[in-house]
């Protein structure tokens, strides 16, 4: 062991002092998900320090946003989170309804739930995918990524793209479901539950995952708290606060649906909440999919003037997205610009608590770790 | 008394004693490794990317070649005309040695390795280049010798993470020579001979396979032959996830293709040393059956085969399948649990043994 | 029960043997691959692919051209006398898209006020790449006119 200073430290009973190697972990590596630098201090094979550098994928998005008015900034906000651009789109349309005061119709709501959590789901899959080809199971990533060609193909019928989806506005929805397109989701959603279920058999019980993942990054609740940690992070570790049960937004006050927690607060945990949160979405979608002929023919998109103007005032509003809790802090001044536009990205919090959590680990367990917080490049650096 | 293929004019001219000493081993030596085992090795490569793409359900390579058939050659000619770079300050006869001792001790196990049965005429074509009577012993030490190329090449590289990888892969490697040593322990005390002709030919007078009263010893022979070759599960050495790319980073080329050449002439040759002692190596499915017998116009050859490439199939639906072990983990399964399982294994046969004995 | 359980399932790893079955049996499912370019996959009806322009329902309003969120549309128009109707029409001088940039987020085409719309992204083209990286870089009025070269899947003419 060395003393701060650099110099061995004769009080210690090591024998031989081990040397402190500084390597860096990126930008450039296929398991960081993303330009995604870190810092590593290691001794052998134990890392003593790990010290993030982002910024490699930052735009400006949030000086974008002031540039244009309301409605032109969604496609921006489709860019941060690439994985999960629904849900992006939701929190930001959320905010400039709460900011100028718009109701949203109810067939709207069904419907954007039902988007937000089929993006969930889409999200958990690259998440399980990724992670478990990081930690050497590769067929995971094949059998997730078909499943979610099924996800993407929704997205495509309702809004014409895949990935950057625009598929929100300010009021509402750009336009009505295609033909057929409840069926389909439907055949999805009865069946996801057995691909599921194909997965956790692949993965769950496997003394290998388990000895990879279990023990490894044990998030505490308080240390969750002091950090800022939200999502299933937080959900592992045993606090089972969920923004879509504890301030509901869209039609999250009218279904039935379990938060998912765990004790443990390690990467085996996280797997296990963020596995049993893709059932709970297939539950949601399949009940907003029920509310929704009620509303048959109805308006999707509120009464609101062709152009809208933000009031002077300031406006925060979060969701629930994949990966945590996703908010857009708006500050309007009267025109149709927004004078300032702050997001909170989920994966910049969750990242901060990486050096706490990979301290004393192996470098291989590092790799767990990236995957089990889930973070998105895009999203952290804007 | 006549050799096929025009031998007998060799003979003729060599001299017996030239002949059945130099020419026809070095025949033989060059046939199997030319003719059977490179071929096998390159298509082993395009097998197990189809295989592996079955199994994610998907198509493996299918562009070059009807089912992709020619994609080995595309990666050959690939790998030959890429730049042969060697590290300026790289040690350069170990740099250039170390592909070759990593090949050269898994194509020699080959020699002993019995594809088909001795012959039944005196100065005839058998199925072995030839049978020594320490075969399993030859075997073992041969295949350790393998951990020195691996050695070598990560430090000759001139690079602290290849080092450290090549030292990485050098530790489980002889970690796990040792379980997999007492593993063949099992058969050899039911076989009572080390010769491998001799174990298959004890393994027809027992009329079973040795894998059925030697099933753990089969199943750490299995779990240590994965670990040697540095495949999935047990492949942190070479996995790219992993931060040090391992004892191959400064290798480009025909030496890259060399070391791969090795990895997969060593999957080959533990499979094959795992059917000559487990599965009854060239032996038909319940040799004394008499019923079965029609089965016999099949030669021992392609029992063989049939058994090897069963091994290779498994090794690929491994890679497919698991996670991977973390490296203080695979070292914690080999001694601490493979190891007492071997002894206790020996210990148990030869218990048995003594009682059945009285 | 479970202790007895737990040992046998250590030891017989049964955990491992089912993972090893679930691959095993997804050998002999139908593979998921689309042999491209021989086999295409059909863009749905409201994909976002390449524009098209018609410039006889084009009313040179540049409600498409403010309504692009990176600003990317160059509207050019200027007034002249039809000899035929004797009246003063607009006539589109340049209709330029920067396609380095363009994100085919569609904002343009709600933008449009005509009834069809005069621009529209349902092509279903997404095979814009080209041999020489000068071809691409702006879609003037004729590409976006004729399609000079492009596959298009299907002409549609209605927007939505």
């Amino acid at each position: 062991m060395s003393t701060p200073n650099g110099a061995p430290d004769p009080s210690s009973d090591r024998l031989f002092t081990g040397e402190e190697m500084e390597l860096s972990f990126g930008p450039q590596h296929p398991a960081t998900h993303g330009v995604l630098r870190l810092n590593l201090k290691i001794e052998g094979e134990r890392i003593v320090g790990c010290y993030p550098i982002i910024g490699y994928l930052h735009r400006g998005t949030e000086k974008l946003f002031e540039l244009h008015p309301f409605f032109q900034n969604v496609p921006h906000t489709d860019r941060m989170d690439y994985i999960a651009a629904a849900t992006n789109n939701l929190a930001y349309v959320g905010a400039v309804e709460k900011l100028v005061g718009l109701t949203v119709p109810p067939r709207a709501r069904y419907i954007r739930t039902i988007l937000a959590e089929l993006q969930r789901i889409s999200s958990h899959l690259v998440w399980l995918a990724t992670h478990a080809i990081d930690i050497g199971a590769m067929t995971p990533f094949f059998y997730c990524f078909r499943e979610r060609e099924r996800v993407l193909d929704l997205f495509e019928q309702y809004c014409g793209a895949r990935l950057t989806l625009n598929c929100m506005r300010p009021g509402g929805l750009p336009f009505d479901l295609p033909a057929g397109w409840a069926d389909t989701c439907r055949r999805f959603c009865e069946d996801y539950p057995a691909k599921i279920d194909e997965y956790e058999g692949l993965l769950t019980e496997n003394r290998i995952w388990k000895r990879r993942t279990v023990g490894v990054g044990v998030l505490s609740p308080e240390a969750a708290l002091d950090l800022g940690v939200t999502g299933p992070m937080l959900r592992a570790s045993g606090i089972g606060f969920d923004l879509r049960k504890v301030r509901p937004y869209e039609a999250y006050g009218e279904v039935e649906f379990a938060v998912p927690t765990a004790q443990n607060g390690d990467t085996y945990d996280r797997y296990i909440v963020r596995m049993a949160e893709m059932r709970e979405s297939t539950k949601i979608v399949l009940q907003c999919l029920d509310l929704l002929p009620a509303t048959e023919g109805g308006p999707i998109m509120a009464k609101r003037p062709r152009v809208l103007k933000g009031p002077k005032g300031e406006v925060y509003h979060g969701i629930e997205g994949p990966k945590g809790e996703i908010g857009f802090y708006i500050v309007g001044d009267g025109t149709p610009n927004p004078y300032r536009c702050h997001v909170r990205p989920p994966s910049f919090m969750n990242l901060q608590s990486l050096p706490d959590l990979a301290n004393g680990h192996l470098v291989a367990d590092l790799v767990a770790l990236i995957g089990s917080t889930d973070i998105v490049l895009g999203e952290v650096d804007r | 008394m006549s050799l096929p293929f025009g031998l007998e004019a060799l003979r003729a001219a060599a001299g017996d004693t030239l002949f059945y000493f130099a020419i026809s081993p070095a025949l033989k030596i060059l046939g199997l490794v030319f003719l059977a085992i490179l071929p096998v090795i390159t298509y082993l490569v395009l097998a197990e990317r189809k295989i592996l793409g079955f199994l994610q359900v998907r198509v493996g390579p299918n562009r070059v070649g009807p089912w992709g058939l020619l994609q080995p050659i595309a990666d050959v000619m690939k790998l030959l005309v890429k730049e042969d770079t060697i590290p300026s300050r790289a040690v350069r006869w170990a740099f250039v040695l170390a592909p070759c001792l990593v090949v050269a001790p898994a194509l020699v196990i080959f020699s002993v390795v019995p594809v088909g049965p001795p012959s039944s005429t005196p100065g005839g074509l058998s199925g072995f280049v030839t049978d020594i009577d320490t075969g399993v012993l030859f075997v073992i030490a041969v295949a350790t010798i393998g951990v020195y190329g691996l050695i070598l090449g990560g430090w000759s590289s001139n690079n602290k993470f290849s080092l450290m990888g090549g030292l990485r892969a050098a530790a489980q490697m002889i970690s796990y020579e040792v379980p997999q040593g007492l593993a063949l322990v099992g058969p050899l005390m039911l076989a009572g001979t080390m010769s491998m002709v001799g174990i298959v030919e004890a393994q027809r007078g027992a009329r079973i396979w040795y894998v059925f009263p030697q099933l753990i010893s089969f199943f750490i022979y299995m779990v240590a032959g994965v670990a040697e070759t540095n495949r999935n599960p047990f492949d942190l050495p070479e996995a790219e996830s992993e931060l040090v790319a391992g004892f191959h980073t400064e290798y480009s080329g025909m030496r890259f293709a060399l070391f791969f050449l090795g990895e997969y002439a060593n999957m080959i040759a533990v499979s094959a040393v795992a059917t000559t002692l487990f599965l009854g190596g060239w032996l038909r499915p319940f040799p004394s059956v008499a019923w079965l017998s029609p089965l016999d116009v099949v030669p021992g050859a392609i029992w063989f085969a049939l058994k090897v490439f069963v091994f290779l199939f498994v090794y690929i639906w491994f890679r497919g399948t698991f996670p991977r072990y973390r490296f203080d983990q695979l070292m914690a399964l080999g001694w601490k649990w493979m190891l007492p399982l071997a002894l206790a294994n020996i210990f148990v046969t030869a218990l048995i043994k003594l009682w059945l004995a009285r | 029960m479970t202790a007895w359980k737990r040992f046998l399932d250590r030891f017989l790893l049964l955990d491992l043997f089912a993972g090893l079955s679930i691959t095993g049996r997804a050998l002999f499912r139908k593979k998921e691959t689309v042999q491209y370019p021989e086999e295409r996959l059909a863009p749905a009806h409201r994909f976002r692919g390449m524009f098209r322009l018609d410039e006889e329902r084009c009313i040179k309003c540049n409600l498409c051209a403010i309504d692009c969120p990176i600003d990317i549309i160059y509207i050019d128009w200027h007034q002249e006398l039809n000899e035929a109707t004797g009246k003063k029409e607009k006539k589109l001088d340049r209709f330029d898209i920067d396609l380095q940039r363009c994100m085919f987020c569609g904002l343009c085409e709600t933008g449009c006020p005509t009834e069809p719309k005069s621009i529209w992204l349902t092509t279903k083209t997404y095979e814009l790449a080209t041999y020489d990286r000068w071809q691409n870089l702006y879609a003037d009025k004729e590409q976006l006119e004729g399609w000079r070269g492009r596959p298009a899947y299907t002409d549609e003419e209605i927007a939505k």
